[in-house]
């Protein structure tokens, strides 16, 4: 019997049918005492429940953390972990976080030099000498 | 570059439905008819009798449809005919319809029929080789865009499959090929330290950086069979002899 590869089975891919947001769940920390967590406090009482309301898709859960800076910690459908720090942060600042981790893909960062990753099979084939026209020097 | 349509950005929706209700009457069809893009022969004949699928669900359910998608219960649009009218991307108008010779028009089935297709399409004058399901990380942020939302490319210089391709000279005419994006979210890099000295000076200035870039992930790659450009209206150019 001869050998025979593995199948390959079609991967999933975000985005080409459904989209799914790759943020799934947002925690704010914050603690009641400490001066750093004012903005976030103001934030948590005047932005977060319209916030909540913009994105229905994302889990959001509020707890305190009591002498800590407070954090905003963004968990992926990926599995991994995001957490920013905005202590001494004002309540536009610490949106902008949220926004930050609400558009993250969840993935490490990488500096990437090619634009476009494929996991697919080369279209056109790969060149072989010993196929198609062959030219006479 | 390129057209876009907001389909996750649904909820500003009241307030932009509130703001120009008086435009829907004239400007439906065209919105609509992305998919079958030719305005050119929409735009002389008067708007047909039942243009969308979404007219008759509107009018059944105008008021629902603004409320569900506060709602968490129930899912994303996912489909343009789910899409409320007045977030339907503005399909664009074109003068002249599209000239395609009687030479490509003969062997355009032969590119059509062999899948899959690859595509060059170019974004602010940089090509991007992509295939359906590709990632594409473009090398800056691109502004006024949400995850979700989907992109159609509508410049490239190269279409083909395995054994056949179509060359732009030095583009190819948008109606001919569909390809759509979804932007998948922002992408950011590790923060670069550029470590800077003047001379017979001990100190080093360490100017840090960090850029953010859009992600988009490829839908769809598409060349249009020749029933649908002539059902588009082309017309076919005669070869001279």
């Amino acid at each position: 019997m001869p050998v025979q590869g593995i199948r390959t089975v079609t991967a999933a891919r975000n985005g080409v049918g459904a989209f799914i947001l790759q943020c799934k769940r947002l925690d704010f920390h914050y603690c009641d005492w400490a001066g750093s967590s004012r903005g976030m406090v103001s934030f948590l009482k005047n932005q977060l429940t319209a916030f909540a309301k913009e994105n229905p898709q994302i889990e959001i859960r509020v707890s305190p953390r009591p002498h800590k800076h407070p954090v905003i910690k963004g968990h992926f459908i990926n599995g991994r972990e995001k957490a920013v720090c905005v202590r001494n942060l004002e309540p536009e600042q610490i949106f902008q976080k949220a926004n930050l981790l609400k558009q993250n893909s969840g993935e490490k960062n990488k500096r990437t030099k090619k634009p476009v990753t494929s996991i697919n099979e080369s279209v056109r084939g790969i060149w072989s000498p010993y196929h198609g026209g062959l030219k006479g020097v | 570059m390129f057209s876009r349509s907001a389909l996750a950005r649904a909820f500003a929706l009241p307030l932009e439905q509130a703001a120009r209700p008086s435009l829907t009457s004239t400007t439906t069809t065209f919105r609509a008819c992305l998919h079958q893009s030719t305005a050119t022969t929409s735009t002389t004949n008067p708007p047909p009798a039942e243009p969308l699928s979404a007219i008759p669900r509107a009018q059944s359910s105008a008021p629902i449809v603004q409320q569900t998608y506060n709602n968490p219960t129930t899912p994303a649009p996912a489909t343009r005919a789910d899409v409320p009218e007045t977030k339907q991307p503005i399909a664009p108008t074109f003068t002249n319809p599209l000239k395609v010779s009687q030479s490509l028009l003969s062997t355009l089935p032969y590119l059509t029929a062999q899948k899959p297709h690859y595509i060059t399409a170019h974004l602010h004058d940089r090509p991007y080789l992509l295939t359906e399901g590709d990632d594409l990380r473009l090398p800056f942020l691109m502004p006024n865009v949400a995850p979700g939302d989907i992109l159609r490319f509508n410049r490239a210089s190269l279409l083909g499959s395995r054994e056949f391709t179509l060359k732009g000279a030095p583009y190819l005419d948008e109606r001919l090929f569909e390809c759509r994006v979804r932007v998948l979210g922002v992408d950011s890099e590790p923060l670069r330290v550029k470590e800077k000295t003047k001379r017979r000076r001990r100190h080093v200035q360490k100017v840090t950086s960090k850029h953010r870039y859009t992600l988009l992930r490829i839908m769809e790659v598409k060349v249009k069979s020749v029933e649908e450009l002539q059902r588009e209206g082309v017309v076919v150019e005669e070869e001279k002899a």
